[in-house]
């Protein structure tokens, strides 16, 4: 059977655009998380009454391969924006897509609170422990001695302090109902981050509250990597740091 | 709930009206002197079916009103001076998304933390834009707590035919007075307009819609700049407002809006009972700026006198719409236990310049 874009629909349903040429690095883990997106959308039968609030930086890029309506807010405050559509359209789902300079930098105030209000709403963020688009700088995120464009001789924590653990600020917070921590580095993990996703929304679907995924993913442009090795870099580095973790279930 | 009068602060005057008028979500943060609206809102709208949201931040409000409005819903925030500078990208965001909503600033000294009593400065940032691009808001002058009554269905009907911000400016002076205003019976106006062409409510009934104020190409940046360069000039064609008085033969124009229009009103009255010939020009709208106005000064015209709260701001537009066919004059303050300029002290300069 040829890989007709037909052929493919009837396989991936019609949230996927697979018409759609990516913009996204060779190897980047956000064509993974989008696509896991996009399935948990489809399998959910939400397509139609989705809204994704996207930030600035590769992940805004997100939604052009998916087919619901979608907003582009302002650099680091998706939160902000879901919260305001939410409230005022409560029937659709929403989710925002950030990256780590997006939500950890310039957007922390908002998804803070937004987990802290339990905001009934899906918030993921796509942590590649650089700024991506902008050419790799240092985001929050970065390791400790990570060499980035603007830490060349390594993150120094007495300058820069430690990455920054987002699941772990909200674990206290009530009105957070799920909330984990996934990677993208292999096959197995992509199946665990699938049945999180899944779980995030779901949250949404029964109203309980705020849901939050934390994405571990490498990106190789910005890593100076190849792809191969910055998945080797990306299970042996950066999941030393960030834990894989489902740190909050109350979805049952 | 008939029409009825009420003897209320202006801030809660216009809480009480945007609510009657159809507004059903306010996100807003404490500030002086705007907290009261807040206050006042999230009292009445749950009665009618909506909620005042607390944000941590302006910049919580002003994104959280973003969000609102991209449901087609109607939103508003208030806020004052440092809040509303940081509201400004937003607000730029909200230009550019062509979302419509209702913003108050109950304007108070600046610069930085300024001073929390009424001031006009914050003219330049209202009319100009705080925020980045070629964008505009229409911004309304508020004088009374009946001005803001009166003038809210025309504003909700701007905000939503043009699809932008709508900005009402009042001096933190009049924010905080207390007086009579008559409300008529409530009206849900936001909701009489069809958004179902460009929210994004989902893909239900539409193909796939996105919200992009920035751009892919080249091409995207310069179309959107000019679809809202066109629009803006229909709104300025079409949507200039002001009160005028004695125009046929003053010697003197007195250009003020807001607590000093009010004041020069009463003035100019009281001074043609004096034989002395004073006309004015109270802008009700400050953008798009009522040039329309000036285009015919009297013959008899010997100076224009600008009179603010701040050290002079709206001259520039009161200069450009002269266009040097007057000496323009400025009375202007900003600050201090009386913040603006009493009816002394603008009489006083009145009479110097006629004199002159």
């Amino acid at each position: 059977m040829e890989n007709t874009q037909e052929n493919l629909s009837s396989l991936y349903g019609k949230t996927l655009m697979l018409d759609k040429l990516f913009s996204y690095c060779p190897g980047c883990g956000h064509g993974i998380v989008t696509r896991l997106v996009a399935e948990t959308i489809e399998a959910m039968g939400i397509r139609e009454k989705t809204v994704a609030v996207v930030g600035i930086g590769c992940g805004g890029f997100s939604h052009h391969y998916m087919d619901i309506d979608a907003i582009e807010a302002m650099h680091g405050r998706s939160p902000s924006v879901a919260t305001g559509f939410k409230l005022a359209s409560p029937d659709n789902f929403v989710f925002t897509y950030q990256g780590d300079g997006d939500m950890g930098a310039i957007g922390l105030a908002d998804v803070l609170h937004a987990a802290n209000k339990g905001v009934p709403i899906t918030c993921l963020m796509i942590n590649n422990t650089v700024f991506g688009m902008t050419g790799g700088q240092m985001s929050p995120t970065s390791l400790p001695g990570q060499i980035t464009a603007t830490t060349q001789k390594g993150r120094d924590t007495h300058l820069h302090g430690y990455p920054i653990l987002i699941p772990e600020m909200m674990r206290s917070m009530p009105g957070v109902k799920y909330l984990a921590r996934e990677t993208v580095a292999d096959a197995p993990a992509i199946r665990r981050a699938a049945k999180s996703l899944r779980k995030a929304f779901e949250c949404q679907e029964k109203n309980l509250g705020f849901a939050f995924i934390e994405f571990i993913v490498p990106c190789p442009t910005g890593l100076k990597k190849g792809v191969k090795e910055s998945y080797v870099w990306c299970k042996d580095q950066m999941l030393n740091y960030f834990k894989p973790t489902i740190f909050k279930d109350e979805t049952e | 709930m008939p029409e009825e009068t009420l003897f209320l602060k202006n801030t809660e005057t216009f809480a009480e009206s945007m609510v009657r008028c159809g507004v059903r979500f306010h996100f807003a943060y404490p500030i002086t002197p705007a907290s009261d609206v807040m206050k006042h809102s999230a009292v009445i709208l749950p009665a009618f079916g909506g909620r005042m949201v607390q944000m941590e931040s302006e910049l919580a409000v002003a994104n959280a009103l973003a969000g609102c409005a991209c449901t087609g819903r109607l939103g508003a925030t208030s806020t004052s001076g440092p809040g509303m500078s940081l509201m400004q990208e937003t607000i730029s965001f909200m230009a550019g998304a062509e979302l419509p909503c209702l913003m108050l600033d109950s304007m108070r000294v600046g610069p930085g933390d300024g001073d929390i009593i009424g001031a006009q400065s914050n003219y330049f940032q209202a009319t100009r834009g705080g925020g980045h691009g070629d964008y505009r808001v229409i911004v309304l002058a508020l004088d009374s707590g009946q001005s803001a009554v009166d003038l809210m269905p025309t504003a909700i009907k701007l905000a939503y035919t043009y699809r932008t911000p709508v900005l009402f400016v009042m001096d933190g002076v009049t924010a905080q007075m207390t007086e009579t205003s008559t409300f008529p019976e409530p009206h849900d106006y936001a909701s009489e307009f069809d958004t179902s062409g460009w929210r994004y409510t989902g893909t239900k009934d539409h193909p796939k819609r996105f919200l992009l104020t920035g751009s892919y190409t080249h091409s995207q940046g310069y179309e959107l700049n000019e679809r809202l360069r066109a629009k803006y000039e229909i709104i300025k064609e079409k949507e200039q407002r002001w009160e005028a008085w004695g125009l046929e033969d003053a010697e003197l124009l007195i250009v003020a809006f807001g607590i000093q229009g009010r004041m020069v009103r009463e003035l100019a009255a009281r001074m043609r009972e004096e034989k002395k010939k004073v006309g004015y020009i109270v802008p009700i709208t400050l953008w798009p700026y009522p040039d329309k106005a000036f285009e015919k000064l009297p013959k008899e015209l010997k100076r224009v006198l600008v009179v603010e709260m701040n050290h002079g701001q709206m001259l520039d537009d009161v200069r450009l719409a002269v266009n040097g066919r007057a000496p323009t004059s400025f009375l202007g303050k900003t600050g201090g236990d009386t913040p603006l300029c009493t009816l002394a002290e603008i009489k006083a300069e009145a009479e110097r310049l006629l004199e002159a």
